[in-house]
């Protein structure tokens, strides 16, 4: 047996694989795996077989697995966390279609053929993967009990969070505008809503995310830190079922349901906010007469058109406004739409093409006595997306695919009143092609070694029509050069080579090492800190160069414990060139020559990350650990030394604890610790016409103090029917009511002016919130 | 952009909290700062020098003497060498006591074998028609300048007060890069409630050239806005020889008027 075992792993590894292929005869089994009760297709599911205990599969992102097997008698095994484990038997005689449903577990891990499903489940995570289905996050408690797939990821280690009141997280050292964060594969530029307190996700209308913070298959691309691929729901292709909740802050309806039953689905959610109902009891008419709430609206469909072709399409509008009474206002919102069109060529090859719109914008209305003015800026995608992936035999799956994003950002265009102090201004448009090319093989080498890799080719071509500017050293414009309408300025091409390698050392533990190199063509312009909307970003031109980030990292994993258990650690090393940065004075509104004002530099960043998680028994939880720093290296900051990043964090830790006492009550908790980020603060001061004016001898020299925070939450079920369900969720944000900083000012005593203090404002002291969450 | 920080102010204000800290600050080796102005008001004209100190520290800056200053009038070829005054680290002109707008003036001081040399070219002047107040909020209320801004030049500004005769330590700075030729009616930043009924405000406009207001515009944002800035940093200064400070030859024109409601 073991003889016979080494010698195939032998050939494997000699043979060229389509010689290998071709040795016997091979049939192949595929289908889609589903939730048996809402149709959901599940990704990620593991297919195994009690025969061949190291062959294995896992559903793509439709749900949809092949695998091709010699002829014979097989027992099939279908599992999926939080599932009930699935067998069938198999008579392989001929090429056959099998589509399984599987039922929610009732929380009891059935033993039977856990050890199938431990090596297959091992070997299927690609390093830097981690996977994150909102029931998982359920309990986890947020602030104002709005659940929310991005602040909870911001519990795992090496995502950190940009801080109370901030949109963003850092991933590695990333910055906030390198992460790829996808909605049913449309970009989503500006994911926050009010101004960063939650994202723009609505945790009812999605199914799940897959987090790459390295090592990303060559299939994505774009932003150089990490990948959110987040899937909504399909929708119940069963029955019409819905769900709820009304919380402090906003109220959320979802309805899903057939449109013929198994052939096709919809999903329908919104949701509203009502701060605007709290800003109406100020006593302040100034605040009581502001306008301020946020909506967001997701729909899908899908329908099967026959066996082999499945349509999607999806939808997301979300939208902020924000008004002061007689002093303007702002609102902003994205929209993203995509339409994908499955087909199944063959039982071994599966296609999917994609046309995929995403826009963000925002709209600014100054109004005061004289001035009226309204400032719009968006950028808008189009992209076509086509992938294939084609599964040769259990030990080999090749992915192949290609792209275009068209990109058109508008970065200002203001229009004035008569009286207004301001001219009105358009700047010029930005024009960009992004396309690329990709390839990538998943080779199992052997029952142990398993290989990905890939290449993406990634270009980038600055379009006419427009002005490109030349600068000399003091940022004065030394060239115009107009090009007409899609004449070609200059293209970028990058080689992106990807590479992860796995190593099962047994069942249990396994070891990965993984390289990456990312390219990204779309730079977020935001020199502020507060989490101003008015973003302004700008593809890459005849100035700003492509941004270039390769990381190589490796881990170790383990699942013990019959998998209650889980235990990894990952170091990184990670190089980022072509970093944006600004110079003093740097004007980033209403600039056509904006380029002139930024500084470019290198990056650095490494760590070691720790990750603990307990997935069964009345007490699940994790404890995750970072250790990191995090540099920039820019060209006149520091003497063109290293020096750290803002989101420099030393130590990063989060322990999050969730408590099944009974049937009814859920209690859970989660504390987060973190260096303070890396700041800028005086280190003496002189008097510019009497005023105090800061000096500042080192940027970055400073620290914040360390933020920790404490959340508790409690859920109490109260109805629990197969009809219908409810729950009441209460949580408190930061529950010691520590005093973290939102902010820091260097100021004037405004009691004594002959000295200047320090004045620390903190957003968020003890937030107790009630949500109500029904499901029927 | 201040909207959004009042919104967060706002939220501030419902949930979380303002406090005093005091942690602890990095103590830089003092530093020089030269402050100098020519313009075309009656000198004298005066150079100061004072020594930058701690962030803590009482704001009282210690001046400088022995400094060899001289100013001269590129554009008439008139050198000016400056004297010390009664006060510790102030110089005054004595020849040059009327600037020119069109001329160019260089600033050359020496100090510790220490050569700082600067240059500046005084604007043509804009004249301030009048000041108004905005009284909409009796509690906030704010000087306006009035003003026409010539649409054949690019045009830099300072704004301050002067109440009741005292000057107020606050400028402000604005330019026509958004705004060329437009009538401008620009609301002057104070302190909250600093300007009361019948109070006589004196508004000031500044003619300045681009690198003095790249200076004061760097200088407003580190004094007033520095904790919306993710990297503050010293302003540039726009005389060489390395230390702080800026060198200007600007115009004034003020107006006065008694606030009314």
């Amino acid at each position: 047996m073991l003889k016979s075992k080494q010698i195939t792993a032998l050939i494997m590894t000699l043979l060229p694989l389509v010689i290998f292929a071709r040795q016997q005869p091979v049939f192949t089994v595929a289908g889609t795996v589903k939730d048996k009760k809402t149709g959901e297709t599940l990704s990620g599911a593991s297919i195994g077989f009690l025969q061949k205990e190291k062959l294995g599969v896992v559903t793509n992102a439709y749900g949809f697995y092949s695998i091709s097997l010699p002829k014979g008698e097989y027992t099939m095994i279908i599992s999926f966390s939080g599932y009930a484990i699935d067998t069938v038997q198999l008579d392989l005689q001929k090429n056959i279609v099998m589509n399984r449903s599987l039922s929610v577990s009732n929380g009891q891990l059935q033993q039977v053929v856990v050890s199938a499903r431990k090596a297959a489940g091992l070997l299927k995570t690609p390093p830097g993967l981690q996977k994150m289905s909102i029931e998982e996050i359920k309990s986890i408690p947020v602030l104002l009990g709005e659940k929310d797939i991005l602040k909870t990821i911001q519990l795992l280690p090496g995502i950190k969070s940009a801080g109370d009141g901030k949109s963003g997280f850092y991933v590695r050292g990333g910055a906030a505008d390198q992460n790829l964060i996808l909605l049913d594969e449309a970009p989503v530029y500006n994911a926050s809503h009010l101004l960063g307190f939650f994202s723009v996700f609505n945790a009812d209308a999605i199914k799940d995310v897959s987090i790459y913070k390295g090592g990303m298959p060559a299939a994505y691309g774009g932003r150089l830190a990490s990948v959110e691929d987040i899937k909504m729901k399909d929708g119940n292709d069963q029955q019409f079922s819905g769900s709820g909740g009304i919380g402090l802050i906003a109220s959320r309806f979802s309805l899903e349901g057939p449109i013929v039953k198994d052939q096709g689905s919809f999903t329908i959610s919104g949701r509203r906010t009502y701060v605007d109902l709290f800003t109406g009891l100020s006593s302040d008419t100034n605040i009581s007469n502001t306008k301020l709430y946020f909506y967001d609206l997701n729909l899908k469909a899908n329908y099967r058109l026959g066996k082999k072709d499945r349509l999607f399409i999806s939808g997301y509008f979300g939208k902020d406004v924000l008004e002061f009474q007689n002093e303007g206002g702002i609102d902003w919102g994205n929209a993203t739409a995509t339409f994908r069109w499955n087909h199944i060529f063959n039982s071994r090859l599966f296609s999917n093409t994609s046309l995929i719109y995403s826009r963000y914008n925002y709209n600014t209305q100054f109004a005061s006595d004289n001035n009226n003015i309204r400032v719009t800026s968006d950028i808008t995608d189009y992209q076509f997306k086509q992938d294939f992936n084609y599964y040769l035999d259990p030990r080999n799956r090749f992915d192949v695919g290609f792209n275009f994003i068209y990109h058109i950002t508008q970065p200002g265009e203001a229009r004035a009143s008569e009286s207004s102090n301001f001219n009105d201004i358009t700047l010029e448009k930005k024009y960009a092609l992004e396309s690329a090319a990709y390839a990538s093989h998943e080779w199992s080498a052997t029952d142990k070694l398993k290989f990905m890799y890939g290449i993406r080719l990634s270009a980038l071509t600055v379009l006419g029509p427009g002005n490109m500017y030349t600068y000399d050293q003091d940022g004065n414009v030394l060239t115009t050069t107009w090009y007409s309408r899609g004449k070609a300025v200059k293209t970028y091409l990058n080689p992106e080579p990807r590479l992860a390698v796995t190593y099962q050392l047994d069942n249990i533990n396994s070891v990965k090492l993984a390289y990456d190199r990312n390219v990204q063509n779309i730079h977020l312009l935001n020199n502020s800190t507060s989490s101003s909307p008015t973003n302004v970003y700008l593809p890459t031109g005849n100035i700003v160069q492509p941004q270039v980030a390769d990381q190589v990292s490796a881990g170790y994993y383990s699942n013990f414990h019959n998998r209650r258990y889980e235990f990894s650690t990952e170091v990184y090393y990670k190089k980022l060139q072509n970093q944006l940065d600004y110079k003093n004075n740097a004007e980033l509104v209403g600039n056509n020559n904006v380029e002139a004002d930024l500084l470019f530099g290198k990056g650095r960043a490494y760590g070691w990350e720790n990750y603990f998680k307990k997935k069964s028994g009345k007490l699940t939880g994790w404890i995750s650990y970072t250790l990191s720093r995090t540099e920039r290296k820019i060209e006149g900051v520091n003497n063109n030394d290293w020096y750290p990043a803002f989101q420099d964090q030393t130590h990063s830790l989060s322990i999050v604890g969730i408590y099944k006492y009974n049937q009814k009550w859920t209690f859970s908790a989660s504390w987060v610790y973190n260096t303070g980020n890396a700041v800028t603060w005086p280190s003496g001061k002189f008097p510019v016409d009497g005023v105090p004016v800061y000096y500042y001898a080192k940027r970055n020299g400073d620290r914040l103090p360390a933020y920790h925070r404490l959340d508790v939450g409690a859920t109490l079920q109260l109805k629990n029917t197969a009809r219908f369900q409810s729950d009441l969720n209460f949580s408190i944000y930061n529950a010691y009511g520590y005093e973290n900083p939102y902010s820091i000012k260097f100021q004037n005593d405004p009691k004594n002016p002959a000295r200047t203090q320090i004045e620390q404002t903190t957003l968020f002291r003890m937030v107790p919130a009630v949500t109500y969450n029904f499901k029927f | 952009m201040r909207t959004y920080l009042k919104i967060i102010a706002f939220t501030g204000v419902l949930l979380g909290c303002k406090k005093i800290i005091s942690p602890q600050l990095n103590h830089a080796t003092p530093q020089l700062y030269i402050q100098g102005a020519v313009s075309d008001t009656a000198g004298p004209y005066f150079v100061t020098i004072v020594k930058t100190i701690g962030f803590y520290d009482s704001n009282e800056f210690p001046g400088v003497s022995g400094a060899v200053i001289s100013i001269t009038d590129s554009t008439a070829g008139i050198t000016d060498q400056l004297i010390e005054t009664g006060t510790t680290g102030v110089y005054s002109t004595r020849t040059i006591m009327q600037g020119i707008p069109g001329h160019t003036y260089l600033l050359q001081v020496t100090l510790d074998g220490k050569i700082y040399t600067a240059s500046s070219t005084m604007p043509q002047p804009v004249l301030l028609d009048s000041v108004t107040f905005n009284t909409s909020d009796t509690a906030e209320i704010a000087a306006v300048a009035n003003y026409q801004d010539p649409s054949n030049a690019i045009n830099y500004y300072k704004y301050n007060l002067v109440l009741n005769g005292v000057r107020v330590k606050r400028f402000s700075t604005f330019e026509d890069r958004l705004s060329n030729g437009r009538y401008i009616r620009d609301k002057i930043d104070a302190d909250t409630g600093e300007i009361k009924r019948n109070y006589s405000v004196q508004l000031n406009l500044v003619g300045i050239d681009a690198a003095v207001y790249n200076y004061l515009h760097e200088a407003e944002g580190v004094a007033y806005d520095n904790d919306d800035l993710v990297s503050p940093a010293t302003p540039g200064s726009n005389i060489r020889g390395g230390c702080l400070g800026y060198f200007s030859a600007q115009t004034v024109s003020n107006k006065t008027a008694v606030v009314k409601y």
